[in-house]
């Protein structure tokens, strides 16, 4: 043995070995098809229910935008979005948790942060694909528009992302099985989605839930998402409340997280 | 490198785990010097795993301290890591990955690693390179788990339970695979006798969290005057070690 405590360096795994967990995590997804039904098939399915709800989807509501731009699109970029990072996500952590996958990870250079972060990034790039083919439909069969204000819908769409995969990681830092985080994420997600206009106008709901329908995050992005489309600033009520979302999602599951 | 200044591979002093209702270690001290095959004996629910959890820095004790070649497993993760390899009982692995992409992705890790070949070859699973883990048969997942324990080229290996639930073929061919480590320390944990008897040069009785009896498998015998490792284990534990309790 000629190993002393000096010579053994602290090395944390390098940019392949981020790749090959990604690449793990991508290949765990498209060899089970069916998990990719969520992510992007139901986008195109959301579109179509809410072009359903709308008997004057071409009406216009300002120049060059319509009901469907300023109603039914937002409302089903936040539906995809919140679905995949509150219900889908936290279950496939779960998942991981109980097969004790990032126990084993745990005793390897790899921190388990890793599977996180690979998760994220390929749950996240399932999003941009579902928000594609159905941007695509819409596009084509629904005469949509895109947002007036292209860069400011990126940003938007970005803090909204972080906000609900923070939600995300929440109820997977509290769930104490995969059924259970399936659970507390459709309770999550129905308890913002509801009052944030997934089931029609936020307008028909009485006033006070619809007031604190928008400072959740669902709410928030979508009227986040129709400014964009309308052309107008995002109300700084929406950015504070995705920010809050993502500081209290993150704070629980720092709190709260366990790898086993 | 002299023999003074080499610290010990393995130092676990006065460890103590005590849950709310139950105290599962309660006390134990083990050195394993470098290059030595140590087995933790006991039967099922004596507190094995959670001590070997403590030693590999999975769960920390209520009292005492681990140091692997002086090291803190938990100050010193980052560091500790590179030099330890654990096969853990009931651990899954991505399970739609092929054996040859698990062993890419766990060699990524590393920054000498085996080469893949090399490691399957080592398991004898070259042939099931292009398997995917859910498709290997329970001997060939062990096996594939004790390549990936390896694949660092770590100093000290932790081997919890080995060859439970492997067919006798499939256990000889694991206890030649461990054989062939001439450099490493190995720390074995099993409540195989036979196992424990070939493959350990040292060997700790473990019995309601305490060590009962430490020393080479000759040595254990003659302390307690019968021919067997496992009359030793009866006379010194007072037990039978397939006892069938939960296991800790």
């Amino acid at each position: 043995m000629t190993t002393t405590t000096t010579t053994i360096q602290a090395r944390r795994p390098g940019a392949a070995a981020w790749l090959r967990m990604i690449q793990a995590e991508a290949k765990m997804i498209t060899r089970d098809t069916s998990g990719m039904i969520v992510p992007l098939g139901l986008p195109v399915l959301l579109l179509v229910m809410q072009g359903m709800m709308f008997d004057d989807l071409h009406q216009e509501v300002g120049p060059g935008v319509t009901v469907l731009d300023v109603y039914a699109l937002p409302v089903v970029i936040t539906l995809v979005l919140a679905m995949v990072a509150m219900m889908n996500f936290p279950s496939f952590l779960a998942t991981y948790r109980k097969t004790h996958i990032l126990r084993r990870l745990a005793v390897t250079p790899a921190s388990p942060v890793m599977v996180l972060v690979a998760q994220i990034v390929v749950s996240f790039i399932q999003v941009l694909l579902g928000m594609a083919i159905a941007f695509g439909i819409a596009l084509i069969f629904f005469d949509a528009n895109l947002p007036t204000d292209v860069p400011m819908a990126v940003m938007v769409l970005l803090a909204s992302s972080v906000a609900m995969y923070a939600l995300g990681i929440m109820v997977a830092s509290v769930a104490p099985t995969p059924n259970a985080a399936i659970a507390i994420g459709i309770v999550v997600f129905f308890g913002t989605a509801a009052l944030g206009g997934m089931f029609g106008p936020v307008e028909n709901l009485p006033d006070t839930l619809a007031e604190i329908g928008a400072w959740l995050p669902f709410g928030a992005a979508v009227e986040a998402f129709q400014s964009t489309w309308l052309g107008e600033t995002v109300a700084w009520q929406n950015w504070t409340s995705l920010a809050a979302t993502t500081l209290i999602g993150t704070g629980v599951a720092a709190a709260l997280f366990r790898w086993e | 490198m002299t023999a003074t200044r080499t610290p010990l591979a393995t130092d676990a002093q006065h460890l103590v785990k005590r849950y709310k209702t139950k105290t599962a270690v309660d006390g134990i001290s083990l050195q394993v010097p470098a290059g030595q095959t140590f087995g933790i004996l006991g039967s099922n629910g004596a507190g094995k795993t959670t001590t070997v959890e403590m030693i590999a820095g999975l769960r920390r004790p209520t009292q005492g301290h681990v140091r692997i070649l002086g090291l803190d497993p938990f100050a010193d993760r980052a560091k500790v890591r590179q030099v330890l390899g654990v096969q853990l009982q009931q651990a899954t692995l991505h399970d739609a990955l092929t054996v040859r992409e698990l062993v890419d992705l766990y060699r990524s890790f590393y920054p000498k690693p085996l080469d893949a070949d090399q490691a399957l070859t080592m398991v004898e699973l070259q042939e099931k390179a292009k398997t995917k883990f859910s498709n290997l048969s329970g001997g060939q997942m062990q096996r594939l788990s004790i390549a990936l324990a390896l694949i660092g080229q770590p100093e000290v290996v932790i081997l919890d339970e080995l060859t439970t639930g492997l067919d006798p073929k499939a256990r000889r061919r694991v206890w030649s695979t461990i054989e062939s480590l001439e450099d490493q320390t190995v720390i074995l944990i099993s409540h195989a006798m036979d196992e424990v008897e070939r493959l350990c040069d040292r060997v700790a009785l473990i019995d309601a969290g305490k060590i009962i009896a430490q020393g080479t498998p000759d040595q254990l015998k003659a302390q307690a005057g019968v021919p067997t490792l496992e009359d030793a284990f009866v006379e010194l534990t007072g037990k039978d070690l397939h006892d069938d309790q939960e296991e800790d």
